[in-house]
């Protein structure tokens, strides 16, 4: 399937997926617990106390953090995070400096898993985006600023 | 009520990038609603997993920063017939999963 059509029928939420989805499928396993105390943290050290039990990350160049230098919408802002290079990633999180709540994702991955994520955040305003990898019990960081033309919390 | 995901992936030498995108609000609790002045009553997606012919490669948790319709984008080990599984979990109880055959 080529990207497009991919993208245009997701958006319109295919009538095949609608019946795919109606209830029948549950998840077989059970999903893991979710981290309350870190993503209701509103500072950044507090967040990443609350996370992974420590704040202080070394920057690294290894990590690619692709993010917009503006970003028009900030309820929308494409990130990806490239740890790949780095051996021993366990986990990735996106942090959003100046959202009232900064942490924004975790993912943690196991063996089967590459360093790599790309998602899309919400930003309220101009601020840093920053990237925290956990490699071999430590923590770096990538940090790029995004300008928020439209803020993209509340409002 | 379930949530609708449509994903796809592909593997090359090994490494198998997923996508995904999911159909879900994503309300953090903090947008108000201007007629009533009250915040719209939070609904988002937090708890996230892929697993990869059944074994768990990625757990993810979300908070109501990430923007609605969530794209998903990860990279696994894993080859060509391997089946790729993604359950999601909202702050609700709403639940969802999807799962393909790599190409």
């Amino acid at each position: 399937m080529k990207r497009r059509s991919f993208l245009k029928g997701t958006l319109a939420t295919g009538a095949a997926a609608v019946a795919v989805n109606a209830g029948l499928l549950t998840p077989s396993t059970v999903l893991a617990d979710w981290n309350k105390k870190a993503f209701d943290a509103k500072k950044v050290d507090d967040a990443l106390n609350g996370m992974y039990g420590t704040a202080s990350a070394t920057a690294s160049g290894d990590i690619t953090l692709k993010a917009p230098a503006i970003a028009e919408n900030g309820a929308v802002t494409p990130i990806t995070i490239d740890a790949s290079k780095m051996k021993g990633v366990e986990s990735i999180s996106i942090v959003a400096s100046k959202n009232p709540m900064p942490l924004v994702c975790e993912y943690s991955f196991a063996s089967a898993a590459e360093g790599y994520v790309s998602t899309r955040i919400k930003m309220g305003e101009t601020q840093n985006v920053v990237a925290i990898v956990k490699a071999g019990g430590k923590l770096y960081k990538a940090e790029q600023e995004v300008k928020v033309t439209i803020g993209g919390c509340g409002g | 009520m379930s949530i609708k995901i449509r994903m796809r992936g592909k593997s090359k030498g090994g490494i198998a990038e997923v996508k995904a995108l999911i159909k879900h609000p994503m309300e953090s609790g903090a947008r108000m609603n201007k007629k009533t002045g009250k915040p719209y009553p939070a609904n988002y997606i937090n708890v996230v997993e892929v697993l990869v012919n059944g074994t768990k490669a990625i757990d993810a948790q979300w908070s109501g920063a990430v923007s609605a319709n969530p794209y998903l984008g990860v990279k696994v080990k894993a080859n060509k017939g391997d089946k790729v599984t993604l359950n999601v979990a909202s702050n609700i109880g709403d639940k969802g999963t999807d799962s393909i055959t790599l190409k």
